[in-house]
């Protein structure tokens, strides 16, 4: 209401703002004050949302009396000082010299298409930040620590790097901006890197449909470089990376997906430079066992980091060997390896990492092909592992053996809360022995089997002992936390 | 490719239990068969809830209570089923999507499997074609004729094409397979956009359905909480009411009650009014008669009052009269009570004094008490001393006289035996008299103590080990006759050993660090203090009480120890004898060392003594067994105790006897020592020496004559000399006559 509202009065305002401006000294110290002007000389009825009450009983009581009652009002001179310091405040920035309410005026009227250099450090108001937003997205700000300002800038970095095309793009486009978002940045997520020679069609995913770029393979060089923007970037804390083009469509190309050498030595630099990284994600990015040791070494006894992802990547045996040597020098707490090339060996390396490992609560295997070697060394390994709470091993390729050994954990653990066999050859049998499992446990939430060839009846049972296990955990919770967990997942589904 | 994968973040629930068919249909099937899944769910959901519900007693308890409670947990489980199953739902999209990627992954491996067989297949063809042409090449070499050269060109042609169109065919195959798989390629994208679409409807879908189940479970709780509420206030309005009217009914029916009783009471205050009075009146009546009376009596007191003050008057004087005397005689005997009190304490000054006094008075008497007792006892040693002194100054004079005496007889002796060897020619005897042989005065010899005894005998037996023979004679001079030193020694030792309980627990603990000899003595000492022995008597007393007490009490033992005593008596005196006759053989020739005679005689019984004392020993060893028994000990000792203690009271003029020397013979002896040569022997010797007086003038006589007769002898002899001298001489040649010629020498 009030942005409708001050179009309006722009005008009003505006006019006798001249004459004003002697009794300013008067009437700047209260708004609440007599009136210098003439008694019949009122505030219009539409502007008594702005203004406080007492002003719009005396309002109504003159309306009565004054049959000439014109809009042609003169406002108060706090509110031209206001609207001046609003127009003027590319140019002179006063803000914090001003009364609190004075303060709340001025930032409600300031545009949002004011240079960041002016506002970045010294607007602090949410208000104004969430209107930045709304203006350029559609917001969550609930993803961005629940800050308009941080939502902001993080979007900001996201879309300037998004559109980066090393070689045409200046790089200082993205330095520049460094010292005004080093404060509030804390994750960066990029969901695609342009490659050198994409040089100018595709801007966006948008335009990428209408198919016009042809020639690629001229020469291929390296993605953006992170390091200068993360070294600057102090409070950094997630790193969510996409070596890749967004919706290519049929001009696919492989060179677009190309995640060199060179970029993987720099950004393992990068992440070994920033102490301050708790959550490092590099997925979809064609990450090989060499690139992957390359990474993962770099990250060995990092300070910070709790959460790694390397999904939907190439990564092999030895990367994964790799992956379960940081296990035990890092304080990780999730890993992320779906869609990769894990097989037998390499689950069998993580598995005698997870045996004596107390960091690691989230480990996500889907869509490997660890067979029933890796799943039975898992499945040791977790007869000891006291600290593990989520297991994805959907699409391994398991089968009878490895549910049979699962039973056997799900009976003497206690700490796990959730397991993923989807997509797996478990067999009817296999259902039966996770069946009599599970009716020893009084943990385990979540288990799922779709599409395993678990006969339906145990699928059920071991549905309902799930069941009263929820039941169980809220009980003990004493609060209806088991609602929050599908609730707070809901709204992430139509983000993705 | 798979879909980018928002879907990952996702929980995977709980699975359902029919999904299987679905999942490779088209769209519209598939969203046929989800919102049947979906309501099967429901149903499903429901069916469980009610289940639940039966299972859980506490909750239906509960639920009987409130209905919205009720409600609420119906709503909360459906609406966590529908969520739960909305999820799985979108989820499903994603696992389907997963095992397609997996058996396309399979299918795919597959087909490259046999892709790259038949790669390899041709490969080893098209090598064995290319081989034979090579091979033929080297033939085609040899070949002259043209002919020949020709066709096989010819032939090496057709299998070149044949080998470049085999090539071509599988070159072709595999763009044929590539462009295929860019259709997949194309179909998988289509696919994975309709998958999205897909999702994103569901999502939408599952976000409406959602909004709606809760908006209407809101609904619904809300409603049921409106019922509830107004459930309750319809029962709590009729509760009201019901009980408001049962308020008014009790109401009326206590305001009648009350009206009966207030018309009830009011009849029986009437009834009680009536009453009251003729009550009142009787009683008025009654009280007014009591007054009377009372007014009488109180007249009649009052002239008793009277009466009893006068009474009293009097009876005061009287007391106060007698008050006065009394307080008069009190002073009297208070002052009475002073004056006695001075006296008192006069009295008490001068007893004081008088004590005082006779404290100093005592305290110097007591000073001098002592000082005379000091004098006394000095005295006493200064009189023992001079006794001591005058008893050695008594014996030296006695010696001295007695020597003096005793070499005037000796001379006398020797002048009597040379009378009677040179001049009578008699042979001489010296007379032999008892009083020639004492030395010092004649007296009894020392009694000696009872612990010297001791110590003399326990250092005799210590010394056995060594010179046991040697001591021995010596030692029994001293004992009486009838008991051993031994015996002494062991009655001792068990006497020591028996009443240790004589002896002082202070010297016990001195006693420790000595020699057991030592030892011993000390403690007889003590036991002999404690039990009054002192002297050697009242040793031997208690040694033959110790035997005769054993010998009385073991009849069996007596004789043995007996013989044993005797046989030692016997040898003691035979020793004696020897020793006495000893003595005598010496005496004449020197008296004085008959004393130490014994000593050095004593070797000579060795050899006697040695054997007597081996059996001896043996006869000890055997009756040592059959001494006191050391339990007897005290019996015995106590019966001695017993019988000392009667002879115990004449023991001190036996002291006084001691001191007083017995001087009648010495009277005897000293004439006896005069008399040594008898008046006939002088008699004797007086004639004897006028005639020797005569003897000695006619031999003086002669003796002169003899005298004469030399000096005339002498005379003569110098004359002869003087003559030869001249007639030696030179004037005699020289003269004209020598005188030679004129005489002749007669001597010549």
């Amino acid at each position: 209401m009030q942005d409708n509202l001050t179009p309006q009065l722009m005008p009003a305002f505006s006019r006798p703002s001249d004459t004003a401006q002697d009794q300013s000294t008067t009437g700047k110290a209260t708004s609440t004050a007599p009136q210098p002007v003439n008694p019949t000389v009122l505030i219009p009825p539409i502007k008594s949302k702005g203004l406080n009450a007492s002003n719009v009983r005396r309002m109504r009581r003159i309306i009565a009396e004054d049959a000439e009652w014109s809009l042609a009002i003169v406002p108060l001179l706090s509110e031209l000082c206001i609207q001046h310091i609003v127009k003027n405040f590319q140019n002179n920035p006063v803000l914090k010299q001003l009364l609190p309410e004075h303060q709340q005026k001025v930032l409600d009227h300031l545009s949002p298409d004011l240079p960041l250099t002016v506002t970045a450090n010294l607007i602090e108001d949410e208000n104004y930040w969430r209107r930045c937003c709304a203006q350029r997205w559609v917001c969550h700000v609930a993803r961005h620590g629940g800050s308009w300002k941080r939502m902001f800038f993080e979007r900001h970095l996201e879309n300037l790097l998004k559109q980066f095309i090393p070689g045409t793009t200046d790089p200082t486009v993205i330095l520049d901006l460094l010292p005004l978002c080093k404060n509030y940045v804390r994750r960066i997520q990029v969901d695609q890197f342009l490659h050198p020679s994409v040089s100018a069609p595709p801007r966006d995913g948008d335009q990428s449909d209408s198919g016009s770029e042809g020639e690629m393979e001229e020469y291929s060089t390296d993605h953006y470089q992170l390091r200068d923007l993360v070294a600057g970037l102090k409070h950094l804390e997630e790193l969510d990376l996409v070596y890749g083009v967004k919706d290519c469509g049929m001009n696919f190309e492989w060179n677009l997906f190309l995640f060199t050498y060179h970029d993987c030595h720099s950004l393992a630099a990068t992440i070994k430079a920033c102490h301050t990284l708790k959550v490092f994600r590099l997925t979809r990015s064609r990450v090989d066992d060499d690139k992957a040791r390359i990474l993962i070494r770099s990250l060995l006894d990092h300070p910070a980091l709790e959460e790694l992802d390397l999904s939907h990547n190439l990564i092999g045996d030895r990367g994964v060997r790799a992956a379960a040597k940081l296990l035990s020098h890092s304080r990780l707490r999730v890993l992320n390896l779906a869609n990769n090339q894990v097989r037998a060996p390499g689950a069998q390396s993580l598995a005698h990492a997870l045996a004596h490992n107390t960091n690691l609560v989230t480990l996500n295997l889907r869509l490997n092909c660890i067979e029933d070697e890796g799943g039975q060394a898992l499945a040791h390994a977790l007869q000891t592992n006291k600290c593990l709470t989520t297991l994805h091993l959907g699409g391994n390729e398991l089968s009878e053996p490895t549910a049979t050994l699962l039973s056997q954990v799900l009976s003497v653990n206690t700490v796990l809360t959730s397991i993923n066999l989807s997509c797996n050859h478990i067999g009817l049998d296999g259902g039966k022995q996770l069946l009599e499992g599970m009716s020893d446990n009084k943990t385990l939430l979540e288990f799922d089997l779709r599409l395993s060839d678990v006969a339906q009846e145990s699928e059920y049972l071991i549905g309902q002992a799930l069941q009263a296990n929820r039941e169980a955990a809220r009980q003990r919770a004493l609060n209806p936390s088991h609602f929050m967990s599908p609730t707070t997942n809901g709204p992430e589904n139509p983000a993705g | 490719m798979n879909p980018p994968g928002p879907l990952e973040k996702e929980d995977e629930h709980l699975s359902t239990p029919i999904l299987g068919p679905s999942v490779h249909s088209d769209n519209p099937q598939e969203r046929i068969q989800a919102r049947r899944l979906r309501i099967a769910a429901r149903l499903e959901a429901r069916r469980r809830e009610a289940l639940g519900e039966c299972l859980d007693g506490k909750k239906e308890s509960e639920e009987d209570q409130s209905k919205s409670y009720k409600q609420k947990e119906e709503s909360r489980l459906k609406l966590a089923k529908l969520l739960l199953c909305g999820t799985e739902l979108v989820t499903n999209i994603q696992v389907a999507t997963d095992i397609r990627e997996i058996q396309r992954r399979v299918e795919e491996e597959e087909i490259k499997r046999q892709r790259l067989e038949k790669l390899e297949n041709e490969v080893k063809t098209s090598q064995d074609k290319f081989d034979e042409i090579t091979a033929k090449w080297e033939e085609g070499k040899q070949k002259k004729i043209a002919q020949d050269l020709w066709d096989m060109l010819n032939t090496q042609q057709l299998h070149c094409a044949g080998l470049i169109e085999d090539k071509n065919k599988l070159i072709s195959e595999l763009q044929q397979e590539l462009k295929t798989k860019d259709d997949q390629y194309v179909k998988d994208l289509k696919k994975q956009a309709d998958d999205i679409c897909l999702l994103l409807e569901r999502m939408e879908e599952q976000v409406k359905n959602v909004m709606k189940t809760f908006r209407q479970e809101l609904s619904h709780i809300e409603k049921a909480y409106e019922v509830e509420r107004q459930e309750l206030l319809s029962s709590n309005k009729k509760k009201w009411e019901r009980a408001l009217q049962a308020h008014n009914t009790k109401e009326l029916e206590y305001l009648v009650n009350r009206i009966k009783k207030v018309e009830e009471y009011e009849k029986q205050l009437s009834k009680q009014r009536i009453w009251d009075c003729e009550e009142y009146n009787t009683i008025k009546i009654k009280l007014e008669q009591d007054v009377q009376i009372l007014e009488q009596q109180l007249q009649q007191m009052k002239a008793t009052y009277q009466l009893n003050q006068e009474k009293l008057e009097y009876n005061f004087q009287v007391l106060k009269k007698r008050d006065e005397e009394s307080t008069v005689i009190k002073s009297q005997q208070k002052r009475k009570i002073n004056r006695l009190h001075d006296i008192l304490n006069n009295l008490r000054s001068r007893y004081t004094k008088q004590i005082k006094q006779f404290q100093e008075e005592n305290q110097s008497l007591t000073l001098d008490y002592k000082r005379l007792v000091m004098q006394f006892k000095e005295l006493q040693r200064a009189m023992r001393h001079f006794a001591l002194i005058d008893e050695e100054k008594f014996r030296e004079i006695w010696l001295m006289n007695e020597e003096e005496a005793k070499d005037l007889i000796g001379r006398a002796f020797d002048v009597d035996r040379i009378i009677h060897t040179h001049h009578l020619g008699l042979p001489w005897t010296a007379p032999d008299f008892w009083f020639l042989k004492n030395i010092g005065p004649i007296s009894q010899q020392p009694r000696k103590s009872a612990t010297e005894i001791v110590e003399e005998v326990l250092m005799q037996t210590e010394e056995e080990g060594s010179e046991e023979t040697m001591s021995e004679p010596e030692s029994y001079l001293d004992l009486p006759k009838q008991v051993s030193a031994k015996t002494t020694r062991k009655v001792l030792m068990l006497l020591c050993d028996e009443s240790g309980f004589l002896i002082e627990s202070k010297l016990l603990s001195l006693l420790l660090p000595l020699e057991k000899s030592e030892c011993y003595l000390l403690r007889l000492d003590a036991i002999f203090s404690a039990l009054g022995i002192e002297s050697e008597d009242d040793l031997y007393k208690l040694v033959n009480f110790f035997v005769k007490y054993r010998a009385h009490h073991l009849p069996s033992g007596q004789e043995n120890q007996i013989s044993s005593i005797t046989d030692k008596r016997s040898y003691h005196t035979s020793k004696k004898s020897w020793l006495s006759e000893l003595a005598k053989s010496r005496s004449h020739n020197e008296r004085s060392s008959v004393m130490a005679a014994p000593e050095s005689v004593e070797k000579l019984p060795v050899e006697a003594g040695k054997k007597k004392n081996l059996s001896e020993g043996k006869q000890e060893v055997q009756s040592s067994p059959r001494l006191i028994h050391p339990n007897d000990v005290l019996k015995a000792l106590e019966a001695f105790v017993m019988g000392l203690n009667k002879p115990r009271d004449p023991r001190t003029p036996l002291k006084k006897r001691k001191e007083v020397r017995d001087d009648s013979k010495d009277s005897e002896y000293w004439k006896a020592l005069t008399m040594v040569i008898p008046p006939a022997k002088q008699n004797l010797w007086d004639a004897l020496y006028t005639a020797l007086e005569k003897y000695h003038l006619i031999l003086t006589e002669r003796a002169k004559l003899l005298l004469e007769n030399d000096s005339l002898e002498q005379q003569n002899t110098e004359l002869q000399m003087l003559l030869q001298q001249y007639l030696d001489s030179k004037i005699n040649s020289e003269l004209q006559v020598p005188p030679t010629q004129v005489f002749r020498v007669p001597t010549k």
